[in-house]
């Protein structure tokens, strides 16, 4: 037993800081590889290209850093007590929870800075104003990140408590729903932010009207993360501590978190595929701003509610079980 | 660690007033009610200040200007057409939430939007106009017939649609705030133990980031993105041909 208890405990620390390491090795790779590109097209801008990739780089560091504290914290608490009930099959939550959301944000993140290279090398007069908002997009890609962090705090917590396998697998599933969750709001927020930037280095003129169209969008865009984030605390704090091992809560716990977490992955994606349309069109063509956002965000606001419809009952299989 | 007495709020009772003693209904955020209140009495006086200080100076007179200004072209970017009661529902929903996001950096305050009750109630007030308002530009008749727009039976779809909007609306402000609050929570609680670390954040303005970033930021740009979803709610129903 406790073996196995020690299994799943040393298999979150690593899980935590690999695969967020992995995803920001690839991504700092793809940032350099887009920065020399550029300069090899604009070797007169070395300069500004270069400070681009390096401020992107890192913020795209920040997932690894986080992912570090993670295992830093689950080490620190590493639970000498032997005489477990259960095995602590409940961190495999956190291995969902950072493991998930490291990788696909840790990729997600790189997409804005290599967009930035680019239109630094298009336009290099214009590279104060593209670093600020690359940094912007960045920043507000790696919110995810934190509420992943906050979820596998809590399951940490609540683990060395556990007494029978209805919890755990409660903490699992909470995990599960913030890790598959983020995974499509990533890819939406990553193409977003990627035809923004790119559309700022065609059209110089379209700044103001771009960054308030990207605050807008990508708060829209992360609302199924937060739906999540929701699910995952309801799991957490809500239901009591079970002391009765039922097998109908075990399922119901996982289907609950299941349901909400493979509901976003859709709708992010599309509704950041929209908005990189619209962002794409505002670039283009800056003077019919009013109508693009106004049909962006109703289009947005419509798919979003099919993460709703998951949300409800997700709410409802947890709270009438 | 367990971080459950971080959620944990009082409560007042008052089930036994009706006779259900144990009924959670009818118990009452007392922290809430509280703060939101006091809230609302600093919202007045910072109002009243406007009136009777802001106004008659040069630089109060600009700021409120261009704060002014930038509902008005809000309203308009996100109508088409301008309309003084949208706009003063919007900016007046918008200071409201900002103030309410915000009200941590006031000492012994907390966020009134932690608790889904009170984005709820905004979120309700919020469709309520918003239905009133296209019952009153379209009619009633033209209204209910585009409950059962493509065919009669997709009436309950319709009607969840517009139902889901509330809680779409209300959860996004509750789930950023919430999340927000919880993390400077975590890290003041974290902190607060040793003057070394106390020290740490103050210098290497961590503390500052933190409070910027989940209370400053994220508090200003949901109020941001409810009032502007209010308004594109309303460009959507209020136009002709509009679902």
């Amino acid at each position: 037993m406790y073996y196995s208890s020690e299994f799943f405990h040393y298999g979150a620390i690593a899980a935590s800081i690999t695969l967020s390491s992995i995803s920001v090795g690839l991504g700092e790779g793809l940032i350099s590889w887009s920065a020399l590109k550029s300069i090899d097209r604009q070797p007169a801008a070395h300069e500004d290209i270069m400070r681009v990739a390096i401020i992107g780089m890192t913020l795209v560091e920040t997932v690894a850093i986080l992912g570090l504290l993670i295992s830093i914290l689950l080490l620190i608490y590493t639970n000498t007590n032997t005489d477990y009930l259960f095995p602590q099959y409940a961190q495999m939550g956190i291995i969902a929870a950072m493991g998930l959301t490291g990788f696909s944000i840790g990729l997600a993140s790189a997409f804005p800075a290599q967009a930035a290279c680019h239109a630094v090398a298009r336009q290099p007069f214009f590279s104060h104003r593209i670093v600020t908002f690359m940094l912007m997009t960045q920043v507000l890609i790696q919110t995810p990140m934190i509420s992943a962090f906050l979820v596998s705090l809590f399951i940490q917590g609540q683990s060395s408590g556990v007494t029978t396998m209805s919890d755990n697998l409660r903490l699992i599933a909470s995990g599960l729903c913030v890790g598959l969750g983020s995974i499509g709001p990533a890819i939406g927020l990553s193409t977003f932010s990627k035809a923004a930037i790119t559309s700022l280095g065609k059209n110089s003129k379209a700044y103001d009207k771009l960054l308030s169209f990207a605050f807008i969008s990508q708060a829209l865009i992360e609302t199924p993360i937060i739906f999540c984030l929701i699910i995952a605390i309801m799991l957490l704090f809500v239901v009591p501590y079970t002391n009765i091992n039922n097998y109908m809560d075990e399922i119901i716990f996982l289907a609950a978190g299941l349901c909400t977490g493979l509901g976003t992955l859709g709708t992010g994606i599309s509704s950041g595929r929209i908005a990189a349309a619209a962002a794409t069109q505002i670039g283009n063509n800056p003077d019919s701003y009013n109508i693009l956002s106004r049909t962006s965000l109703l289009a947005q606001t419509l798919v979003e509610t099919i993460v709703l419809y998951t949300v409800i009952l997700s709410l409802l299989m947890i709270l009438f079980r | 660690m367990n971080g459950a007495e971080l959620i944990e709020t009082p409560y007042w009772y008052f089930g036994y007033l009706v006779g259900y003693e144990n009924n959670s209904l009818f118990n009452i955020n007392s922290e809430i009610v509280i703060h939101t209140w006091i809230i609302m009495i600093l919202l007045a006086i910072m109002l009243a200040c406007v009136n009777f200080f802001l106004q008659h100076t040069v630089i109060g007179r600009f700021i409120l200007l261009r704060f002014v200004s930038f509902f008005i072209d809000l309203t308009k970017q996100s109508l088409g057409y301008f309309d003084f009661y949208h706009c003063v529902f919007a900016a007046s929903l918008f200071i409201f939430i900002a103030l309410c996001n915000t009200a941590s950096l006031i000492p012994w305050l907390d966020e009134p939007t932690r608790d889904l009750n009170t984005t709820l109630a905004l979120g309700i007030i919020s469709f309520l106009y918003v239905q009133t308002m296209i019952i009153k530009t379209r009619g009633i008749g033209s209204y209910i017939k585009d409950l059962f727009q493509p065919f009669f039976i997709m009436l309950p779809l319709n009607i969840i649609g517009k139902l889901s909007s509330i809680i779409s609306i209300s959860f996004r402000l509750f789930g950023n705030i919430f999340g927000g609050s919880i993390i400077t929570k975590l890290y003041f609680s974290a902190i607060s133990g040793s003057i070394i670390l106390e020290l740490l954040g103050l210098l290497f303005g961590v503390n500052f980031i933190i409070i910027g970033f989940f209370t400053l930021f994220e508090g200003l740009l949901q109020a941001f993105v409810f009032a502007m979803l209010t308004l594109t709610y309303l460009a959507i129903g209020t136009q002709e041909g509009g679902h």
